[in-house]
């Protein structure tokens, strides 16, 4: 098939089209109506109240660790300051999210709006990376010296192991959530929820606007 | 003129642009009627910032484009604002009439449905016989750069016809 030959069976289509499409003018003016006031109404809350749950929580955090400051045991305080610092980092990512989103314009080059999009929503495997790598401070926040010296060297042992192994896989993991690795069966396991669908989708665009940059 | 029967003129006259690209990235007939009304919605969220310096046609092509390619992430929040309506807003006459180019037709919509999403936007303003230097303006893109994409995908397209024709 030539050149021509598809340029014209696409000018068929298109006469086609041109006899037989129509335009519902009434609804047309409906449907932008409901749903432009529908978008505003339903878009950003939803991020607009993970920030403020997040912030609640990082406020209330912050608040234990200042209060507490001279009579927690150290575990908790640093427990709770690296639980804190990659809350704060999870809540400033999110907000990265809701600037990109101000920034792009639908009627820019296609290219430039899709990686834009892309980026946004690839970014939000950083909120996963984030939460996984809070993992061991959940396993030593409630230690006290003097409860260590009281243990067992077994109950020691056990907490140390536990520790480590909740260390270990929150550095596995923070290193090896990335699309390279989408396709893994324990990447599947974790994002398999339908929810991550379009988080996946994203990171293969963003990999497609990166080779299209790319001049053959 | 006010800026409602305008927009709904600019709409009527481009019409075919908003269908086919709907066409191109949704197979589903229910889909496509939403993806329709989100590309009428994101045109008319848009059309106040209009400048005039692209033409209708072009600013159409980026935003359809932009709109049907980013319509897999918003399925969750296009389910949230799903019109009441169940009409279309762009519906095709049956004229059940049948030529020896409709099975090429579909054949071509086939292929087409089956590309990549930036390689699908590119052959069809290739189709649309946009020149170059304008496919490079809606897509971002330097016209070296789409001669090389269109020469690759139209390679592409035409090996697939062969292979059915065979």
């Amino acid at each position: 098939m030539e050149d021509k030959e598809l340029i014209h069976l696409w000018k068929s289509y298109d006469q086609k089209l041109e006899e037989t499409l129509l335009l519902n003018r009434e609804l047309a003016t409906d449907i932008t109506r409901i749903k432009v006031q529908r978008f505003m109404v339903s878009m950003k809350p939803v991020k607009i109240f993970a920030i403020f749950i997040g912030l609640c929580w990082v406020a209330f955090v912050d608040m234990l660790i200042v209060r507490l400051l001279h009579s927690a045991s150290p575990f908790f305080l640093v427990s709770a300051g690296i639980q804190v610092l990659l809350t704060k980092l999870a809540i400033g990512i999110y907000i990265y999210q809701l600037i990109l989103v101000q920034q792009v314009d639908i009627d820019g080059p296609v290219l430039a709006v899709q990686e834009k999009l892309s980026r946004l929503k690839s970014s939000t495997l950083w909120v996963a990376r984030l939460l996984f790598l809070q993992l061991p401070v959940w396993t030593t926040f409630y230690l006290s010296e003097a409860g260590l010296l009281q243990a067992g060297t077994l109950l020691v042992l056990i907490q140390l192991l536990v520790t480590v192994a909740f260390t270990s896989l929150a550095v596995w993991l923070f290193f090896n959530i990335r699309y390279e690795n989408r396709d893994k069966k324990w990447f599947r396991l974790i994002f398999g929820g339908r929810e991550w669908d379009p988080i996946i989708r994203s990171m293969e665009l963003l990999g497609q606007v990166r080779g299209y940059k790319v001049e053959e | 003129m006010n800026p409602t029967d305008l927009f709904l003129a600019v709409l009527q006259a481009n019409k075919g642009i908003i269908y086919k690209i709907a066409h191109s990235y949704c197979q589903e007939a229910e889909d496509r009627k939403d993806l329709v009304q989100e590309i009428i919605v994101q045109l008319w969220r848009s059309f106040n910032s209009y400048t005039g310096e692209a033409k209708y046609s072009t600013w159409i092509y980026r935003i359809a484009l932009n709109v049907a390619i980013s319509f897999h992430r918003k399925r969750t929040r296009r389910k949230q604002v799903s019109n009441p309506l169940s009409e279309e807003i762009l519906q095709l006459v049956d004229t059940n009439v049948k030529d020896d180019t409709s099975e090429d037709i579909s054949l071509l919509q086939r292929f087409i449905a089956e590309l990549r999403e930036l390689d699908k936007a590119v052959m069809l303003l290739y189709l649309e016989e946009k020149s170059y230097r304008e496919i490079g303006n809606i897509m971002g893109l330097s016209e070296t750069n789409v001669a090389t994409k269109i020469a690759r995908i139209k390679g592409g397209l035409k090996q697939k016809f062969s292979s059915v024709k065979k």
